[in-house]
């Protein structure tokens, strides 16, 4: 942010002094100090030229730049919606018309797919307007958090003992009276460091070039002017990445840690776009409404549904408690089967811990039961609360490490609660899609063919010539929330906004009704901890009696329908939104299914290429789902 | 490749985890791989076996075994010419499930679907595993029910191209493209050939289409 190297920077910079050559040379390091005071503590500016005018920039054209690639792509599509509505003209009756707009393809790929770097520079001018906007927004939150400047510029330079800060947030995670701020900081400088080998690389021999900084100048003139503006370019989307995810990081962390009640709306909004994977679980909690807005009730309410859990497993290991073998005995044939490509979930202790999970999971919900698919649903959440207990500089390490080698295993029974909490809260949002006959996942079949046919009637029709029904490719779409279809980097990215998917008042209604009735069914169990939870929590369906005899279906799916229609009203953004994301996921494909016949569509359909995916696509993916929603909102009233 | 092509519409049965989809991938690519994802909904693959002068290409449903997944497997098994069921000689459960299957199918299948019986999981029993399904008890279902019999292992390829030729061997020589599903049945189009006839227990020549 800010560090744009117009060449009119460059020619100033020998007057400017060490710093702003730092600048054209983008000497990763101290851009990264730099840009992050520049964000974080304007006043500083004033002592430096060079920064004060690489500071105007910031609410000029490149904070543009910058929004996009930090993947505000709901900006970008409520901006493309804008835009398309206001052309009366425009028929969005084929997928490329709209799209054409968003990235204007130089790259080997199909228009759709075409990175959104590339599309930045050529679009930024139309986008200033709307962008600016947001960044008069974005220094209005500083003005109003306050920000915590001190601490940040202690943390960010000189804590830089990783160990003591990795040893703080393994023993102390849910401690509020650990200065998030700090820890965040010192986090930021970590996450960004990581963010690949290449920046990383790059960034120390840059570094080490400038630490000889009479060098610079010969190095600069022996470069010739093409090359140094493809290296300015290069450093400048770099600076512009990590400045972008060091913004968002900073932001997040005023949402999350500097206030009494947590602002649901902006969390969620902001969540939309991605969330920094060291705030991910703590904001994944939020979201689903396990932790409550409150940040005074965040650590009593972990505790106890964390010891409602540990109850609930230690009495299915009773002898009173009769077990289910057959709901048993398919988890357990299940496990081995979850992400076996996954070394992770090759570990005999992950293996336990999903299949007390499910297994505590199933028995309490008899009216779904333990359905496959919800095997793989558990793991986003698993594997995400499980980097709270890693070094931050390990994080993306967290699919080779067996937890047993970082985490004591009260730890690991923490960690299981949290995920089953949660697993819990988001299965309560689509109830129906696992009871018998799975409702919710026909219905949405439906609504998708249905939707397709509205958007992209030709590939509709195709499809019918060939005889290719919805159900035969989209079941799977919708039984495992496309967890089958991208890998899981990608799908952890996708959650970040699926999650923020969740309305707000709902959320925020449900987190208080938690809290109360959390309240309660703690009394119950720390006066007898063997005894399961009563229903007192509206999470569970389960009539308390049902507990010890999951086959009293009769009973348990009454209770269990009224109790979906009450979801399908407070949830539905969830569920729709999904059908929107499955619909652009299908219509990615267009050009190429409409020249299939029935075995290659299906076949292709089973095993898309989506691999290689990353986050841009995935958010490609989903910025495409919100035009769709957007453009076609009325098609969706008869959903409900 | 000869151009006379039977399409034959075939649905895999079988109790959750029996092996389903591991002998359709030992059957179409010649592979197999111990922890397979549970198939949700169903896999479509095919694969082509000469058989004698002609060749039957099979267009394969292979549905996903948990009970609660059920209710889909009329759609498959409606216009099937072909099923076949499944079941682990190591699970006894898998074994009365099989014999739900077969009524089913002899209910509301098609009158003249052609049902296969298969013990999966022999390579077990072979290792010193125990088998809790008797040879005999299979045999003795299928005798009964007027099914194929073979027991099988998708781990060692063995009986599990024995089982679709001999489902083959047993389907009418139809004329090509009598299948709206089946556009390009003359094979002029396929592409991504795999041979698979050096598996070693293949009587007959096979050749296979991945695609």
């Amino acid at each position: 942010m800010g560090l744009r190297t117009t060449s009119k920077e460059m020619d100033q910079k020998s007057q400017a002094g060490p710093s702003g050559s730092n600048k054209s040379s983008v000497s990763l390091v101290s851009s990264l100090m730099r840009s992050w005071k520049i964000t974080s503590n304007p006043s500083s500016q004033k002592s430096s030229n060079s920064n004060s005018n690489s500071y105007s920039n910031l609410s000029g054209n490149s904070s543009g730049d910058n929004r996009l690639n930090s993947g505000n792509f709901d900006a970008m599509s409520k901006q493309q919606t804008a835009a398309i509505k206001s052309s009366s003209s425009y028929s969005p009756l084929r997928y490329s018309t709209p799209v054409s707009g968003i990235s204007v393809g130089e790259s080997p790929r199909p228009l759709l797919y075409s990175n959104h770097r590339n599309g930045d520079h050529e679009s930024s001018i139309k986008k200033d307007a709307y962008f600016k906007d947001l960044d008069e927004d974005w220094s209005a939150v500083i003005d109003d958090y306050n920000m915590p400047i001190p601490t940040i510029a202690n943390g960010g330079i000189s804590r830089s003992n990783s160990d003591n800060l990795t040893s703080t947030s393994l023993s102390k995670a849910y401690d509020p009276s650990l200065p998030l701020s700090r820890k965040v900081t010192n986090n930021s400088m970590k996450s960004s460091s990581s963010l690949g080998t290449n920046i990383t690389q790059q960034g120390t021999a840059q570094s080490s070039h400038n630490l000889s900084y009479p060098q610079l100048p010969q190095l600069q003139k022996s470069v010739t002017s093409e090359l140094k503006l493809q290296l300015e370019m290069e450093n400048e989307r770099e600076l512009q990445k990590i400045n972008s995810i060091m913004q968002r990081i900073t932001k997040f962390d005023c949402i999350v840690s500097d206030k009494k009640i947590i602002n649901q709306q902006e969390l969620r909004q902001i969540s939309w776009n991605g969330i920094p994977s060291i705030h991910r679980p703590k904001v994944w909690k939020l979201l689903i409404g396990y932790l409550p807005a409150n940040t005074k009730r965040q650590e009593s309410l972990a505790r106890r549904k964390r010891q409602e859990y540990k109850d609930g497993i230690k009495h299915i290991f009773t002898e009173e408690h009769a077990r289910d073998v057959p709901t048993w005995h398919q988890i357990e044939i299940d496990i081995p089967r979850t992400n076996p490509h996954i070394p992770l979930y090759q570990f005999k202790s992950v293996q336990n811990s999903l299949q007390r999970i499910l297994y505590l999971w199933a028995i309490r919900h008899p009216a779904s039961g333990y359905v496959q698919g919800i095997n793989d649903i558990v793991t986003p959440f698993f594997q995400t609360f499980l980097t709270e207990y890693l070094p931050h500089s390990q994080i993306e390490d967290v699919e080779k490490l067996d937890p047993e080698s970082y985490m004591t295993e009260e730890q690991i029974g923490d960690v299981e609660a949290d995920t089953f909490w949660c697993l819990t809260k988001l299965l309560e949002q689509i109830t129906d899609n696992y009871i018998h006959g799975q409702p919710g996942i026909l219905k949405q079949v439906k609504n998708l063919s249905q939707l397709v046919k509205r958007i992209d009637v030709d590939l509709y029709n195709h499809f019918e010539a060939e005889h290719v029904e919805f159900i035969q490719f989209a079941f799977r779409w919708m039984n495992c929330l496309l967890l089958r279809e991208f890998n899981m980097s990608a799908v952890i990215r996708m959650w970040d906004t699926y999650l923020a998917e969740t309305s707000v008042e709902t959320s925020s209604g449900s987190s208080t009704t938690f809290q109360s009735t959390g309240a309660a069914g703690t009394g119950s169990g720390e006066s007898n901890p063997h005894t399961p939870l009563q229903p007192t929590n509206p999470t569970f369906q389960t009539p308390g009696s049902d507990y010890h005899s999951p086959s009293s279906h009769t009973n348990a799916s009454s209770k269990n329908i009224s109790s979906g229609e009450n979801n399908r009203l407070r949830y539905s953004s969830l569920n729709e939104f999904h059908v929107f994301v499955c619909a652009a996921f299908l219509i990615k494909w267009s050009d190429k299914l409409m020249d299939m016949d029935f075995q290659e569509i299906i076949t292709f359909l089973q095993n898309p290429p989506t691999a290689e995916w990353n986050e841009n696509d995935i958010e490609m993916l989903l910025s495409e789902a919100y035009i769709w929603q957007s453009l076609y909102k009325d098609a969706t009233s008869h959903w409900q | 490749m000869n151009s006379n092509v039977t399409s034959v519409k075939l649905v895999l049965l079988g109790e959750a985890a029996v092996g389903k989809s591991s002998i359709v991938l030992r059957f179409v690519s010649n592979d197999f791989s111990e922890n397979k994802e549970p198939t949700i909904g169903a896999a479509f693959l095919t694969q082509r076996v000469n058989i004698d002068d002609h060749t039957v290409k099979f267009e394969i449903w292979d549905t996903a075994g948990q009970e609660r997944f059920a209710s889909l497997a009329p759609m498959y098994y409606r216009n099937a010419q072909a099923a076949l069921v499944v079941y682990d000689v190591s699970k006894p459960q898998s074994f009365i499930k099989a014999r739900h299957w077969v009524k089913e199918l002899q209910e509301r299948a098609s009158s003249d679907i052609i049902i296969a019986l298969a013990g999966n999981k022999v390579d077990i029993v072979e290792d010193g595993g125990e088998r809790k399904v008797a040879t005999e008890e299979g045999q003795k279902l299928a005798d009964e029910e007027g099914l194929l019999f073979f027991e099988t292992s998708a781990k060692t390829g063995q009986n599990v191209n024995e089982v679709f030729l001999a489902i083959g061997e047993k389907i009418p020589i139809k004329k090509p493209n009598e299948h709206a599903n089946n556009a390009n049945a003359d094979g002029s189009n396929d592409n991504n050939r795999v041979d698979i006839t050096s598996s070693d227990n293949n009587a007959a020549a096979v050749s296979g289409c991945n695609c």
